[in-house]
């Protein structure tokens, strides 16, 4: 009887040390045995020159890496890009023609006015004069400025009509609201005269383009970083 | 080939266990081409690197867990099982009974030369007679194959074969052999005749 059935785990030197000796002994004698397990070492040996397939990319999970890096790389690419289409567009705007913003100035002028009237409440009549044609003091802040007023009032700001005149007289001049750093009122103050002041300095180009190199910088950052393990 | 290497492989796998996430990195990097080689076998290129990818992270997850001496065979059986998971799942038709019968293989399970041809044991450089032994690989059960290439790709022993894929020892010998078997008469089918060394 031969124990081919026995010839692979011989082969492999997974035989116990009787079950071994017995197929030794009958390996001394028997060529056919012999040729078998030839057959199956060759076998065995082709199974293992296989050339080994290399994955097409890292299979290692980046566990190291906080779950929300990948997110925020993310973020930051599309952040960068919509800063990058806001420089553009608030560049555009702030070029727009001098002529169209010279003409909305003084429909605008009473919006810084209302922003630093203090009077909301009380109504002094100096700063109702000055805050619009026509209007009651209670009235004068027109419905958009509104929550402005309420804050300054709160906030306990309350310039005297003289200094709010002569706010006014300079915003006039320089056709740039007061209210804002010095750095953005030098940046914008070309081009836009009548930008309701909160939010003047969202049309400031410099600051799209400033966002955008810091999102681009953020998001190069944590590309090399997601890269490296 | 072999088993874990020494201390090197020992102290990652300590700062693993205590949540050092670059040192499981580290690990997984080493056994990354392995396992792939492993899992393209079983299932094709395309499923084996989700395959290895999953199996690594579950591998991360439940580290805790993990109370064996190999790290290396540890990740082999997750890896394996989910190839075996998917090839299960891949077939509506099992085609093969995850127990074969103990028996011993008797002479008529041996194809005999259809024509002379280079004897195998010349043959392993030999791109036509590999192209042969992938195309044998991917037609044998699948258990057949996991076994097999464990063994003759991987090195691991047979005690090890039967922890990873949770069979007993008799069953893995008998796979090996099979499967070993199968790959033979393919060859010998295509015209190579064995070694009588």
């Amino acid at each position: 009887m031969h124990p081919f059935g026995d010839l692979s785990a011989y082969l492999d030197g997974a035989l116990s040390s009787e079950a071994r000796a017995s197929v030794q002994a009958h390996l001394d004698t028997c060529a056919l045995c012999r040729t078998r397990l030839a057959e199956l070492r060759g076998t065995a040996r082709l199974i293992a020159a296989l050339p080994a397939p290399v994955p097409s990319r890292s299979l290692v999970p980046r566990v190291s890496i906080p779950v929300w890096l990948a997110p925020l790389r993310t973020f930051s690419t599309f952040a960068s890009g919509a800063a990058v289409f806001l420089f553009i567009a608030s560049a555009l705007i702030a070029t727009l023609p001098r002529a169209q913003s010279a003409g909305s100035a003084p429909a605008a002028a009473p919006t810084p006015n209302a922003l630093s009237a203090p009077q909301a409440t009380s109504g002094a009549g100096g700063v109702a004069a000055t805050a619009g044609p026509g209007s009651f003091s209670v009235s004068a802040p027109s419905p958009a400025p509104a929550p402005n007023t309420d804050k300054r009032s709160t906030a306990g700001s309350s310039p005297t009509p003289t200094d709010t005149a002569k706010e006014i007289s300079t915003r006039q001049d320089s056709g740039n609201p007061s209210a804002f750093a010095p750095a953005d009122q030098a940046a914008t103050r070309p081009n836009r005269a009548a930008e309701p002041a909160p939010f003047a300095f969202l049309l400031s180009p410099w600051l799209w383009l400033l966002l955008g190199v810091v999102f681009a910088a953020l998001s190069f950052f944590l590309g090399r970083r997601l890269r490296s393990t | 080939m072999g088993p874990d290497a020494g201390g090197a492989t020992e102290a990652l796998l300590d700062r693993a266990r205590r949540g050092d996430a670059r040192a499981f990195e580290q690990l997984a990097l080493e056994l990354e081409r392995p396992l792939y080689r492993h899992a393209a076998r079983m299932l094709g290129h395309d499923d084996a690197e989700d395959c290895v990818q999953d199996a690594l992270l579950s591998a991360w997850k439940s580290l805790a867990s993990f109370e064996g001496t190999s790290f290396r065979a540890w990740v082999f059986r997750i890896v394996t099982n989910r190839a075996l998971d998917r090839l299960r799942s891949r077939r509506r038709h099992p085609e093969l009974p995850l127990d074969p019968p103990a028996e011993d293989d008797d002479s008529g399970g041996w194809a005999e030369p259809a024509a002379p041809g280079p004897e195998l044991a010349d043959l392993a450089s030999d791109r036509e007679a590999l192209r042969v032994v992938e195309e044998a690989l991917a037609h044998i059960p699948a258990d057949q194959r996991a076994a097999l290439l464990l063994r003759d790709v991987e090195g691991f022993a047979y005690e090890e074969i039967a922890a990873i894929t949770s069979t007993e020892i008799g069953t893995v010998k008998s796979r090996i052999h099979r499967g070993r078997l199968a790959v033979r008469n393919i060859l010998i089918s295509r015209g190579w005749r064995g070694s009588s060394g």
